[in-house]
């Protein structure tokens, strides 16, 4: 890291801190009801050796370029319903682009301890962290485990607009259930590693390759989630599941002979999208460990207008044809942390990402795998700074665009990537 | 250089030795202190049962006997703690971890946390439904105990 990477970090860290006693009142009273405002925001530099990373130029002098922040407000209207919002923005790379989004807004109705309704753009809950994936104060790590909560894709499955069903129901003697069913529809992240990695043009024009615009992808998305609070002492273990039905819709500029763009509308449906995992979660004294797996079974049908070119470079056009395709990923993670004292703590997790189950695991262009050591500081109690070595094995190659993209990485792809993360956190 | 060996090792156990009285003398003042709950007068019960009073405070149940109720905190001190270890079961730091992950994503909010025990007794005693807890020396003027069983 040079020295000017040291001063940027530095200044960020000391700003949080310098804000951190300014911050912290957040309640006021709008007529007579309470409105409690919370925020948080983050900045990180990452460096890594060979791969470009998140869409960052990291593996040259390293990257400053992961920034975000929130800030929400609610009010408990009446004891049983309460209303809020929250707003987000971040700029990672090419991704964001500082372009704000409503993170979540919802009106929540709680009936009774085990009935509780929420609607409008819910965060959807799947798995352990998927709800709160952005609050990264809240971990060990700097970045959560990339297999499962990939932040270039964080807008995949981070909310719904429609409404959940959720409550907690004890049992007695053997814990208790909480229980969330939502649906709805899901947002597109038109700024997300999605439609970056499908949109952006190759370095060079290629005869039959070609460049995508998209007008729009989205739709219906529910499923829920099972979380089971054990008779053993800090033991939690659940279930979630997640069906999508996704319609994406654009162009493909196909280059002809001559080198000129023919473009070709299309169209991909979701046949089937379907997501289970399941996960665990256990503390011990100090001592933290969770993990997680997951399937991820895609169908699609993608419906295109072929066409044909002289080589004198005119083309005409055949009537739409049809073409499936399937994908089967799995993925996953162990992790393990310890709390030594009030400001330090220190943990490693392993997360594993296959892109095609079916093929050879040992791939690296099949696999991503990360091997992770963290270090947390806690400066006061708003304000943070991780430091985070990654050595990832593989980059999922064309199958997936999933942390590595090939516009990034011109020259191709290394099999092995290490990553330097320097997170710091302020929220209050 | 004997002498010198014997002196470091004579600090060293003095020091681990100092240590082990503070924390001692930490802990039984907060255990000899105690921490009485408290309630608004418009709380039915006059006791609670472990369970409850831990649901309470994790946001898993908000009525009591019909009534609705509302979790009111420390924001530190010995009581604090003595109070997350005996009936929540969690450090400070999971705990406000906790309620962060509710307040960040929309699915509820951050109690309220007052600074003495003084301010705590006058917030409970004003707000109907509210439950707290205090250092068991405190004054609990404007408010019931409950009994935790």
């Amino acid at each position: 890291m040079r020295l000017t990477n040291y001063k940027c970090m530095a200044a960020a860290l000391l700003t949080a801190f310098a804000l951190s006693p300014a911050l912290h009142a957040q309640e006021f009273k709008l007529g007579t009801r309470s409105v409690q405002v919370h925020g948080f925001a983050t900045q990180a530099y990452l460096r890594s050796r060979v791969n470009n990373y998140l869409t960052m130029p990291t593996a040259g002098a390293g990257s400053f370029g992961l920034t975000d922040f929130g800030v929400n407000a609610s009010s408990q209207i009446s004891d049983k319903f309460r209303l809020g919002g929250q707003a987000y923005d971040r700029n990672v790379g090419a991704l964001g682009s500082w372009h704000p989004t409503l993170d979540w807004a919802v009106a929540d109705y709680k009936a009774k301890d085990w009935l509780e309704f929420r609607g409008g753009q819910v965060k959807t809950t799947l798995g352990l962290f998927n709800d709160t994936q952005d609050l990264a104060f809240l971990y060990t790590w700097a970045l959560l485990p990339q297999a499962v909560y990939p932040v270039d894709l964080r807008g995949e499955n981070i909310a719904h607009i429609g409404g959940d069903i959720t409550g907690r129901i004890p049992v007695k003697r053997l814990g208790k259930f909480t229980y969330t069913a939502f649906g709805g529809k899901q947002p597109s992240d038109m700024h997300g590693g999605f439609v970056y990695g499908i949109t952006s043009p190759p370095t060079v024009p290629v005869a039959k390759g070609h460049i995508t615009h998209l007008d729009s992808y989205g739709g219906t998305s529910f499923g829920g989630d099972l979380r089971w609070q054990t008779p053993v002492k800090g033991l939690l273990v659940g279930s979630s599941f997640l069906a999508k039905d996704l319609t994406t819709t654009g162009i493909n500029y196909y280059w002809n002979t001559k080198l000129v763009q023919v473009p070709s509308p299309y169209a991909k449906y979701t046949k089937a999208d379907h997501t289970t995992g399941v996960y665990a979660e256990y503390t011990f004294r100090n001592f933290r460990f969770d993990g997680e797996y997951r399937r991820q079974q895609r169908e699609t049908t993608t419906v295109q207008s072929k066409f044909s070119c002289t080589t004198a470079g005119v083309c005409t056009y055949a009537a739409p044809s049809t073409s499936p395709s399937s994908y089967d990923y799995r993925y996953g993670y162990v992790a393990a942390s310890y709390r030594f004292n009030k400001w330090v703590e220190a943990g490693a997790y392993n997360s594993r990402y296959i892109a095609a189950a079916g093929t050879n695991w040992n791939l690296p262009t099949n696999h991503i795998y990360d091997q992770t050591v963290s270090a947390k500081f806690d400066i006061d109690r708003f304000v943070d700074l991780k430091v985070e070595g990654h050595f990832i094995d593989g980059n999922g190659g064309a199958k997936v665009d999933r942390g590595f993209y090939p516009n990034d990485n011109p020259g191709g792809y290394g099999q092995k990537t290490d990553l330097l993360v320097v997170r710091t956190e302020f929220h209050f | 250089m004997t002498n010198l060996r014997s002196n470091r090792f004579a600090s060293c156990v003095g020091f681990q030795l100092a240590a082990v009285l503070l924390i001692l003398s930490i802990s039984l003042s907060a255990k000899a202190a105690g921490v009485k709950v408290i309630a608004n007068a418009s709380v039915a019960e006059s006791s609670i049962s472990s369970g409850d009073l831990k649901a309470v405070f994790l946001l898993d149940k908000d009525s009591l006997g019909g009534g609705h109720v509302q979790p009111v905190l420390s924001k530190g001190g010995a009581t604090h703690e003595a109070f997350l270890k005996e009936y929540i079961g969690r450090s400070d730091s999971a705990l406000q971890a906790f309620y962060r992950s509710l307040v960040f994503t929309g699915k509820g909010s951050m109690p309220k946390a007052l600074g003495s025990d003084a301010e705590v007794v006058a917030y409970v005693a004003k707000t109907k439904g509210a439950i707290g807890y205090v250092s068991g020396d405190a004054s609990a003027e404007g408010v019931k105990s409950l009994q935790v069983k």
